[in-house]
């Protein structure tokens, strides 16, 4: 793991409050695989706790961070420009799954968990065929989609609005894709309700899922314990064990806990 | 020039007065990805009770103005898993190491120190009767002078390893428990733990930690830490391990100066990893630059005598015995 600060060399707004943050990552890109996610810093040190940050694509030796401006901390990054520097921590967690081949994939992302697709798909290779389903509120919440520049892969869009793609969600859409075609893995990253109906539909129709979790942190590496949440296998640490997690290890736990997994 | 910081803590010989905060620091291996945690003087594990406990709930952490809210609610894995991986630890960690002990009543508290007095690993044991984030036991004892009393003299009676009583800054007198504590044969005191808070998510209309409220840590706590520090090190005789917002090696000097014989790094790491190793490298260049031969000459500093008093109260006790 790194502890470095990084040369910043795009910092965009893509639509709303979403950016694109790109950073001269050198030798920290080889290490860093999809799924995984990066602390980084905030300059003014009132803010304590880094922000735990998805990696969004890796490019050469480019990291890309596509990330939401919600609190103060995430506002401070939109307003760092080019050439200025910024001290990141990672990669950090385990990261999808990413060794298959010659399997029908379905990846879902939702909003701002759109975050680790673009690089998951990218090492998504060796004969599979994949099927993504994007969603989100409106337009501009799927507009990163637009830099994915996939190839080769199927495309379906899904938003609340129906301003792009068909009105409904990405559940919908996965249900009819399910119902025409046998899926051997669903890869999904999104808001948790949508997780969720995504696992369960996974869970009834025995297909393998994984699922990208989010937590407050403090430390990112398992020290402080903040992100804990409980599995079927224990309490896991969503920064260490995680971020992702079989979705049979999260769904229908006999105990019922707030902070267990799929909320 | 490493020997500038040097210190005596409690019988044990440390290479400097850096230590950890409990529950930051995971049980000692989690940072040695960013430095050597042999580098620190000492190493303070993570709580741990009899049984594993899955802690709070919820949301377990909210920043707030240079600081942060936690809930965790002393998660471990309980003292029968602790045995077993101690001696792995061990393997890579040979600065002395501290077990922080909790329990939700008196019987456990015994209980747990009796387990840990067999550990050979564990060379200080940190008697935690602070923790705001458990219903029962914790801070239940540290906020009550006779509870704080009755738990010190009972676990002192089982245990033989050098006691640090960590104690709870959600009181009115702390001088009172910490003369307590000290009679009662604490051979020293942390301060202090987190200071009990809340934080409310204006969306939601609800607190954001599902434990509701939460122990309040980094640098907005330091003015609070230090002057509890200042004030009991003017009436105890013991050392005091003194933590609290450390995040830069002015800060750690500054609580050298209240009182604390060593420190203890937490939150401030979250932030800075590497954070044990600058505080370190900074410590010996104050020292050099300001020609003091050890880093235990301006404990109590800035007492209004200096310090001379508690330094002489505390005796040998802080100085390194070849």
């Amino acid at each position: 793991m790194f502890l470095k600060d990084v040369k910043i060399i795009e910092n965009t707004q893509v639509a709303d409050n979403y950016y694109l943050m790109k950073v001269e990552g050198n030798k920290i890109a080889e290490y860093s695989k999809p799924g995984q996610f990066f602390m980084l810093q905030c300059k003014d040190h009132s803010r304590i706790l880094r922000r735990p940050i998805s990696l969004h694509n890796v490019d050469d030796n480019i990291l890309e961070f596509y990330y939401e401006a919600l609190g103060k901390g995430t506002k401070e990054f939109t307003k760092l420009s080019i050439g200025e520097t910024i001290n990141i921590q990672g990669p950090l967690g385990n990261g999808y799954d990413t060794n298959i081949k010659n399997k029908n994939i379905v990846v879902i992302g939702g909003g701002m968990g759109m975050a680790p697709i673009k690089y998951l798909i990218k090492n998504l290779k060796d004969n599979n065929k994949i099927t993504f389903i994007g969603g989100g509120r409106n337009a501009e919440a799927i507009k990163i989609i637009e830099k994915f520049n996939f190839k080769n892969i199927k495309i379906e869009i899904a938003t609340d609005d129906g301003s792009i793609g068909i009105k409904g969600n990405t559940v919908d859409l996965l249900k009819k894709i399910i119902k025409n075609q046998s899926i051997d893995i669903i890869y999904t990253c999104g808001p948790h309700p949508m997780m969720l109906a995504v696992a369960k539909i996974a869970q009834e129709n025995n297909i393998r899922c994984q699922i990208s979790l989010e937590e407050r942190m403090a430390c990112g590496i398992k020290a402080c314990v903040g992100c804990s949440i409980l599995t079927k296998n224990g309490m896991k640490k969503v920064c260490y064990d995680g971020p992702v997690f079989e979705s049979t290890d999260i769904l229908d736990l006999n105990v019922i806990d707030p902070n267990g997994g799929c909320k | 020039m490493n020997d500038r910081l040097n210190i005596n803590f409690l019988g044990n010989k440390l290479n400097n007065p850096i230590m950890t905060a409990s529950g930051c620091f995971g049980y000692g291996l989690e940072y040695k990805d960013y430095f050597n945690p042999n580098e620190l003087g000492a190493a303070v594990l993570k709580g741990i009770t009899m049984e594993p406990r899955n802690g709070n709930f919820g949301t377990r952490i909210a920043e707030t103005p240079s600081g942060m809210l936690n809930s965790v609610g002393l998660e471990n894995p309980g003292i029968e898993e602790f045995k077993k991986i101690i001696s792995s630890i061990k393997k890579e960690l040979h600065i002395p190491l501290v077990a922080n002990i909790n329990g939700k009543i008196l019987e456990e508290y015994i209980e747990i120190a009796k387990e840990v007095e067999q550990i050979k690993e564990i060379e200080m044991v940190e008697l935690n009767i602070s923790c705001p984030n458990v219903k029962d036991g914790g801070m239940a004892f540290g906020a009550n002078p006779k509870m704080a009393r009755l738990v010190t003299r009972e676990v002192r009676k089982v245990l033989t390893k050098p006691i640090i009583v960590k104690l709870s800054p959600n009181v009115t007198n702390i001088v009172e428990i910490a003369k307590i504590v000290e009679e009662e044969g604490a051979d020293g005191i942390a301060l202090i733990n987190t200071l009990l808070g809340i934080a409310i998510d204006i969306k939601k209309r609800k607190p954001i930690l599902g434990n509701i409220m939460g122990g309040l840590s980094g640098p907005a706590v330091k003015p609070v830490a230090l002057r509890m520090i200042y004030q009991v090190s003017q009436v105890v005789s013991i050392p005091i391990l003194g933590m609290g917002g450390i995040s830069s090696t002015e800060d750690a000097i500054e609580f050298f100066m209240a009182g604390a014989s060593a420190i203890s790094l937490g939150t401030g790491m979250f932030s800075n990893p590497i954070l044990p190793v600058e505080i370190k490298k900074g410590l010996e260049k104050y020292c050099i630059d300001n020609k003091i031969e050890n880093i235990s000459e301006i404990i109590g500093a800035a007492h209004p005598d200096g310090g001379t008093a508690y330094r002489n109260r505390l005796g040998g006790n802080y100085e390194v015995k070849n």
